[in-house]
């Protein structure tokens, strides 16, 4: 029942979005032809020990070529975003459970930080199958805004661009008209998902978020990046893996 | 006659490399990865009396050539390892060696009681004296000589399985552990489990690790383990499985020429899921080119 294996994957696309974001493009039709939007992969770093997650930012099945953002945060994003066309590296992929838009006509994608590049590639997947998409994005301020599209509901903290604000501010202006056919899916630091949750819940709606915690082997095997959901026995909660039963969850589940 | 066969005393393998407790889960996810067959064995992770959620919060350190953990033996308990896991740990084709892990001593004799009716499905029992991340039980015993030498005599009044103490290297005298276990019954010893360490966020001045500390594992530990396999190999007449940083073949012979008479690996796996079939196929190759069968290599050590 083999069927998985960890690729060579070959990076042919780099672009800086910002001073300490940039964009990578790696040539792998193996996962490019069959990630779903909230997927994950886990790269190589140079010399750091254990590879590093990276969400899904956008597929270019007939190229082969996926692409993933990196945001500068410590020793192991620097080596990547040190890497130049033509490197190779070993990588895991497509990792965990993405989105299930399943059922739904209506879906809200929403985010910040890193957390916009899988909503990009969530918002390719739903335009390209018709579905009615609205996408709200929050940043701290003007610039720190990435891969902002034309339509989508901006907003910062700083208010030096979009509605002043975090992405709540966003969705409040939001028409919903049909909550119970319509998704919110978040990708963000904890507090937003948190709030978007409660937020989606106020309105009656479901909300799926895209956790995060430090991770070891990406495949299931190491135990160490759970997140706490709830449960029927004596705790009241379980620990359950963030690389494997998530990292897509459904926000009520989620202990927060 | 197969060149990677060795035997840890009742034990026959057919590859000295069995996935060690902790990083395999009980094999299921790296089935997905390659076929399992090809292992010697797998040692399923710590299993408790009852089901653990572990330890809260961050659980995982980068660390030069490695990483702390401090999981805390999170599993879903004997009883359900032994309805859903063992099975398919049976039909793997790998031996299945089952790691216990408890508090107290009646934990253990508990654990074995349950697993022993089901000893037509399993091969060794991997008595788990050194976990760092739990407050009681594991490393508290398996410091103390004496206690080893205990509760391994009360295990073996149990079972007719084959007991390996699982032993750790967070002791002044690794010797003398050993020789406890060996004392008390043991079949074989398994050294070494992870070394205690901790890493601090400069910038919060908090430890990088919810649980303040945690067990140290990946290529840097691997001198540690194999001058613990290499003592212990002079003073013991039962078996050494050598475990701690492997990552490629000749850590694999390393390990023999130190004393071992099969190998556990770990941490690498965690890095590269399916690194036991490149190790596999270069070990054929060691031996091809050497002529030579692996279990010739144990504790051939031509000591200064």
């Amino acid at each position: 029942m083999s069927q998985k294996q960890e690729y060579k994957i070959r990076l042919v696309t780099k672009e800086f979005l910002n001073s300490d974001t940039c964009y990578l493009g790696f040539e792998c039709p193996g996962i490019a032809s069959s990630a779903i939007p909230g997927q994950f992969v886990n790269i190589s770093a140079g010399t750091v020990f254990l590879k590093r997650p990276f969400g899904i930012a956008s597929v270019d099945k007939a190229n082969g070529i996926f692409y993933i953002g990196v945001k500068i945060v410590g020793k192991g994003t620097s080596e990547i975003a040190k890497f130049e066309p033509g490197l190779t590296a070993d990588c895991l992929g497509p990792l965990g459970n993405g989105f299930d838009f399943e059922g739904y006509d209506n879906i809200i994608l929403t985010g910040g930080g890193t957390g916009v590049f899988p909503i990009n590639f969530a918002y390719e997947t739903l335009t390209s199958l018709g579905k009615n998409v609205t996408v709200c994005e929050g940043f701290r301020n003007a610039s720190q805004v990435i891969l902002n599209k034309p339509g989508y509901v901006l907003t910062t903290d700083s208010g030096d661009t979009g509605i002043k604000g975090t992405v709540i501010a966003g969705l409040d202006t939001l028409e919903i008209k049909d909550p119970s056919n319509t998704l919110v899916c978040c990708v963000g630091p904890i507090p937003m998902m948190k709030a978007v949750g409660a937020w989606a819940g106020g309105k009656n709606m479901k909300c799926l978020v895209s956790m995060e915690q430090r991770m070891a082997c990406g495949a299931g095997i190491c135990l160490c990046c759970t997140v706490k959901v709830k449960d029927d026995g004596p705790d009241g909660y379980k620990n359950v893996r963030c690389c494997k039963e998530g990292p897509v969850f459904d926000s009520r589940e989620v202990v927060w | 006659m197969n060149a990677l066969s060795v035997n840890v005393g009742s034990v026959n393998l057919k590859s000295p490399l069995i996935l060690a407790s902790g990083t395999c889960n009980f094999g299921r996810e790296l089935s997905e990865y390659y076929d399992l067959k090809i292992l010697g064995g797998i040692s399923s992770k710590g299993l408790t009396i009852k089901p653990r959620a572990g330890n809260p919060g961050v659980r995982v350190a980068e660390c030069d050539s490695g990483m702390l953990n401090s999981v805390g033996l999170q599993n879903p308990g004997v009883d359900y390892f032994i309805e859903n896991d063992l099975d398919f740990m049976r039909d793997s084709g790998a031996a299945v060696i089952v790691n216990v892990a408890g508090h107290s001593y009646e934990d253990y004799i508990e654990m074995v009681k349950k697993l022993d009716p089901h000893k037509d499905k399993i091969d060794a029992l991997e008595i788990n004296l050194s976990c760092p991340n739990v407050k009681e039980g594991c490393m508290t015993i398996g410091s103390d000589p004496s206690a080893i030498r205990y509760i391994t005599s009360e295990l073996r009044k149990l079972t007719d399985l084959p007991i390996w103490i699982k032993l750790t290297p967070n002791v002044t005298d690794i010797k003398a552990t050993a020789l406890a276990a060996q004392a008390g019954g043991a079949d074989a010893v398994v050294l070494i489990n992870t070394l205690m360490g901790m890493r601090i966020d400069i910038r919060t001045r908090r430890p990088v690790l919810t649980n303040n500390t945690g067990g140290y594992s990946g290529p840097a530990v691997k001198p540690v383990a194999i001058r613990m396999v290499a003592e212990c190999s002079q003073v013991l007449d039962i078996p050494i499985v050598g475990c701690g940083g492997i990552a490629d073949y000749k850590d694999v012979i390393e390990f023999m020429i130190a004393g071992a008479f099969a190998v556990e690996v770990g941490t690498a796996c965690l890095v590269h899921p399916a690194l036991p079939v490149d190790l596999t196929s270069d070990l054929e190759k060691y031996c091809e080119d050497n002529k030579i069968a692996l279990k010739d290599l144990t504790g051939t050590l031509q000591r200064w």
